[in-house]
């Protein structure tokens, strides 16, 4: 099912981590918890590169109690949809990453570029009929061999390398920054707080088919780095459900302080914000895809 | 008065706030003095002090506990209107750095957003149509300008999606030709619709200027910078010169 790309309007946000990108994207801030699933899968994944998009839709009725708002009824349709990455998402893209490496100043811009250029894998999430273009979600992986001589790589490579104090680690991290770069992907996800989870295994699935589509090389070390949430009590709450799997799954990780001005919920006001480096063998993401698409389903 | 060498161009571009481009968010620059918000790397201060610091004041400070400042505060050469949850530190931090012609007053208005709200040059002004009628008063009196309510391309935000200065204007790029012709009227000034930081309409939060100078996010585009430049007519721009010009007017007050 084809659908042609709407005409471009940038809808540029003021910073200070903006949260929401639309009266729509207001309106889902605003939902609570609870809420109904229903499934509609169109499966249009084309595999060439020539081709301009693939999609899937998913139709998700959220209904919950908004104690807050009484004019609003609590249930809002989203439609959102897949795309490849396109100079339009600039600004929608880049203000996802914005604290992508805490506050350091570098070459966001470039990084962004670089995710945009590379049409061939990596999901753009946005709604179906969107105005303001909102960019609700980014998923990509970015080959640091090929990418090496970009200015920003080398300051993420140098940022990544700073952050780790674990003497036994750091030389696992060093090599795969280094010599092994041309094997390691940079697994770069973002999304809008409150994206529905049901999203996340076909965006999933569908950057690691592509990686395999793109790349005939089996023994691919997927480097990751993420966000997390972790407490002073050793109980650790994932900001994101898929980091609980891909921590289980690592070869090893190491966690960094967060200064970026994050959002905390009510239940999450007592948990210190802080970050994971994690090293996943390729090996192991069939069984992080099987383990996210349970996750997701049964909860 | 130390001499100023006149360039040819008079933009700067490539500055960033920390990661963001959004010059106009964290400062405001007029042709008497230029506000710029506390944090931020020193290279983002120190850009704005190395070009101005020998012509008009370049001073640090936030708003209501903010770094937001350009998008609170609106003012001009006569004086500098702040929002009414500023603190009394900062109103008088504000007083004492500003040369004394410049009026600063803390308003009661409840669109607090000032620099979203309003927009103007040392002549006139346009507000937010939803803007208490006090408030249009106090600009046209501490300010010194004519004061209009509209809205530009249909957004009532006024404040941010244009940026004008006493020689010309860069508008939202989605503004009609009518809409054009009709604020270019109002302002006496040449306008053009366009965009900032790489095709971003929000004109104001991503640069700020004044008669003789522009400082534009890192994202701008070379096809951005130059119409910039020309519907500003920074090029030949000489600051000594509009200056002095503005000196003299203000010789009276020095005792």
């Amino acid at each position: 099912m084809e659908m042609p790309r709407k005409p471009a309007r940038h809808h540029r946000l003021l910073p200070v981590r903006p949260l929401t990108f639309s009266p729509f994207a207001r309106s889902v801030a605003r939902v609570a918890t609870a809420y109904l699933v229903k499934h509609h899968m169109h499966d249009a994944m084309q595999q060439s590169a020539g081709d301009e998009f693939k999609e899937k839709l998913k139709n998700i009725d959220r209904q919950s109690e908004s104690s807050e708002d009484e004019e609003f009824d609590g249930v809002v349709q989203a439609d959102f949809a897949f795309f490849d990455p396109k100079p339009d998402d600039f600004h929608g893209v880049k203000t996802l990453l914005q604290s992508y490496l805490n506050n350091k100043q570098w070459d966001l811009s470039g990084f962004v570029d670089l995710i945009l250029g590379q049409t061939t894998v990596g999901t753009v999430v946005k709604l179906e009929d969107d105005e303001d273009n909102g960019v609700f979600s980014i998923i990509t992986a970015l080959n640091l061999g090929r990418y090496k001589d970009h200015k920003c790589i080398t300051e993420l490579k140098e940022f990544l390398l700073n952050l780790c104090h674990e003497k036994d680690k750091i030389g696992n991290l060093r090599s795969l920054l280094g010599d092994e770069a041309q094997k390691v992907g940079l697994l770069v996800s973002q999304c809008v707080v409150n994206l529905p989870p049901e999203l996340l295994p076909p965006l999933y699935d569908a950057l690691f088919d592509e990686i395999s589509w793109a790349t005939e090389d089996e023994h691919k070390n997927a480097n990751q780095k993420r966000s997390s949430s972790t407490d002073k009590d050793e109980a650790f709450v994932y900001i994101k459900p898929e980091d609980e799997i891909l921590h289980k799954l690592s070869m090893w990780s190491f966690l960094f302080p967060l200064q970026t001005q994050q959002v905390a919920t009510h239940e999450l006001k007592n948990y210190q914000l802080t970050g994971i480096v994690m090293a996943v063998k390729a090996e192991d993401i069939s069984s992080f895809r099987q383990q996210l698409h349970a996750l997701i389903n049964e909860s | 008065m130390s001499t100023i060498t006149s360039l040819m161009s008079r933009i700067f571009a490539g500055l960033q706030f920390e990661n963001s481009c959004d010059v106009g968010v964290f400062s405001k620059l007029t042709n008497a003095y230029c506000l710029v918000a506390i944090g931020g790397s020193e290279n983002f201060y120190s850009t704005f002090e190395s070009e101005l610091a020998d012509v008009i004041p370049v001073v640090k400070t936030s708003i209501a506990g903010t770094r937001i400042i350009g998008r609170l505060c609106a003012g001009n050469k006569n004086g500098l209107l702040v929002p009414h949850n500023t603190t009394d530190q900062e109103l008088q931090h504000l007083r004492n750095s500003l040369p004394d012609q410049v009026v600063v007053q803390r308003i009661e208005e409840k669109l607090s957003a000032l620099g979203n709200c309003i927009a103007c040059n040392d002549h006139v002004a346009l507000t937010h149509t939803d803007l208490d009628k006090e408030t249009e008063e106090i600009i046209a009196d501490v300010l010194g300008i004519e004061v209009f309510r509209q809205t530009i391309a249909g957004n009532i935000l006024v404040g941010s999606y244009c940026a004008f200065s006493n020689r010309g204007g860069l508008v939202h790029p989605h503004t009609s030709i009518e809409d054009l012709d009709e604020l270019s009227t109002l302002l006496q000034v040449p306008l053009v619709a366009g965009t900032i930081n790489r095709g971003s309409e929000v004109i104001a939060a991503g640069m700020t200027v004044n008669d003789w100078t522009a400082f534009c996010g890192s994202d701008t585009t070379a096809t951005e910078l130059s119409v910039i430049e020309s519907v500003f007519k920074l090029r030949e721009a000489q600051p000594s010169a509009i200056v002095d010009e503005m000196r003299k007017s203000l010789i009276d007050t020095y005792v």
